[in-house]
């Protein structure tokens, strides 16, 4: 009994004719060989078309396949992170299922969006809302966190200052064209800025107080 | 009967509850920025301010405050400045130059006395003896929160009060044996004149983007009316001033945090002066300095030394601190979070 050969590939391809493809499969019927070598081609060929179509980011292509009126997942609409916040739109009722535009061979994976017309909803269960609590309560966390490091003690590279309260007084005295003044109770006199001699000490020189 | 009862009580409710909304409507809060109404004595300050810039005169300017009283011998000479010395000192008299930051300054004191108040111009009076043209700011109920006495003669200030909420004067000051001439001008002192950088808008908003806090409003009627800046021993200082338009307060910023080695902190962690500007206090909401009435205030926060000195009502010049950030002192969870917050510039 011949076997197939050459005819074998031409009939995985579906390059035979009619009649052609009927003796074809009725040999395979009765000869073991030519049965195996046909699985071993068909199992080839799916991996070879596999590998030629990369398999696109589920959440990349529902976000282009999921804009209405979209014919191309390049026209002219938003740019890319923009049509649907992560974790997509909760309530979508009239968007629909992407459609495969080219024979996409196994192995896929299977995307489970059901349609409104099925009567469920159509929220993804990868957007559920146990994810939006986890997020929520990550983001809450790391906030948060952060802001408790960062309300810490002052850092030790501050400097330390020592404000010039006798150059304030004068500043304040220009701008507000007074003369600062001290407690009449201790010191009858104004308090005078710095630089300048005074005959009387204070009993209690405001100078001294930034230390 | 008993509906006619009912329709009769919610008729009566109606009628108060338009009673209160009528009383409400015609009894503004004193607190109502701007007061409404016309400004009619705005004219008289203005002239006033304009005379202090061409008249030459000698006085004794009396200042009176919650705690006291004190005389200065002030001497002004126009283009040059005002002189003021102590009456009765013998030290170099404090000189005050004349300068353009000086006279927007004032523009800027009179544009927010005009937004704060109603200024209105009242019955002329006699003011140690000149006939005196006398203007009063209202608050938005009518109170009166500051008078000004202006000379019929020389148009020069005669006196200025300022008044707490309840009616009492905070702040006094009279201009007395007034005489015409600057004999006494001390020709020696060289004088202060306000810090030369001047701060505007886009210089501001750059400070605050690297962390600065610089409010332009810091409560109901304090807003900013001037900022500048200068720098010690190579540190930038901010000095800001804001204003009602009758009172002014200082606030100046820098970073840095203060040494502890003469200031502990106290038992919540806070650091910074106490009354009189020595020691420490609990809070940072009442220090006084001690004198006629000058506020003083220095506390550490957020990695800043804000220091505040004003010359107001002590109400006023605590709700400036309050305004600002709190110092460090709580150490609690909710505490260091809102801090942390805030240092994010998230809050």
């Amino acid at each position: 009994m011949d076997h197939l050969g050459e005819r074998l590939s031409a009939l995985i391809d579906g390059e035979l004719g009619a009649a052609e493809h009927e003796r074809a499969l009725i040999h395979l019927a009765k000869c073991e060989p030519c049965r195996f070598e046909a699985d071993m081609m068909r199992r080839l060929k799916r991996r070879l078309t596999g590998l030629g179509e990369p398999e696109p980011d589920l959440d990349f292509m529902g976000r282009l396949m999921a804009r209405p009126g979209m014919d191309s997942p390049f026209g002219a609409g938003a740019p890319l992170g923009s049509s649907r916040p992560l974790g997509g739109f909760p309530e979508e009722p009239t968007r629909k299922a992407p459609e495969r535009r080219e024979p996409r061979t196994s192995p896929e994976r299977y995307v489970p969006v059901r349609r409104p017309e099925d009567g469920g909803s159509v929220r993804s269960p990868y957007f559920s809302g146990g994810r939006y609590a986890v997020a929520g309560l990550a983001v809450a966390t790391a906030l948060l966190g952060s802001a408790f490091v960062a309300g810490g003690e002052n850092p030790d590279n501050a400097p330390v200052v020592e404000p010039r309260l006798s150059d304030y007084a004068v500043e304040h005295a220009v701008t507000s064209r007074q003369i600062p003044v001290v407690d009449p109770a201790t010191d009858p006199v104004v308090a005078w800025p710095a630089g300048i001699p005074r005959t009387s000490e204070r009993a209690s020189d405001p100078n001294e107080t930034t230390r | 009967m008993r509906r006619g009862g009912t329709r009769s009580a919610i008729s009566s409710l109606v009628v108060a509850l338009c009673v209160l909304l009528g009383s409400a409507a015609t009894h503004p809060d004193a607190s109502e920025v701007p007061a409404e109404g016309g400004d009619g004595g705005m004219t008289v300050l203005r002239g006033a301010a304009e005379a202090d810039g061409r008249v030459a005169y000698t006085a004794v300017r009396g200042l009176r405050g919650p705690q006291g009283t004190l005389a200065v011998r002030v001497v002004s000479r126009p283009g040059e400045g005002l002189a003021m010395a102590p009456l009765g000192a013998e030290e170099q008299p404090f000189v005050v130059r004349s300068s353009s930051a000086l006279e927007t300054l004032d523009e800027s004191l009179l544009a927010m006395l005009e937004h704060t108040y109603r200024v209105v111009e009242a019955e002329p009076e006699e003011l140690d003896g000149r006939s005196a043209k006398v203007v009063e700011a209202r608050r938005a109920d009518d109170t009166v929160a500051g008078r000004f006495w202006v000379d019929e003669a020389t148009d020069l200030l005669l006196g200025r009060d300022v008044y707490d909420p309840a009616g009492d004067p905070s702040f006094s000051s009279r201009l007395t044996e007034l005489r015409l001439g600057d004999r006494g001008w001390p020709e020696d002192t060289l004088g202060d004149e306000p810090w030369g950088d001047a701060l505007d808008h886009t210089e501001r908003e750059e400070l605050r983007s690297e962390g600065w806090t610089l409010p332009e409003h810091l409560t109901w009627n304090l807003r900013l009316v001037d900022a500048r800046s200068t720098h010690h021993e190579e540190h930038r200082v901010v000095h800001t001033v804001y204003s009602d338009g009758l009172s002014q307060i200082s606030v100046f910023a820098q970073r840095g945090k203060l040494g502890e080695e003469h200031l502990s902190a106290d038992q919540n962690g806070y650091v910074g002066t106490g009354t009189g500007g020595g020691g420490v206090t609990t809070g940072h909401e009442t220090i006084f300095g001690g004198d006629v009435g000058q506020y003083q205030s220095m506390w550490q926060a957020n990695g800043f030394v804000y220091t505040l000195l004003a010359d107001a009502p002590a109400d006023l010049a605590s709700s400036a601190v309050t305004a600002l950030p709190g110092p460090e002192g709580s150490s609690g969870f909710w505490s260091r979070v809102q801090r942390g917050l805030s240092r994010l510039g998230l809050v």
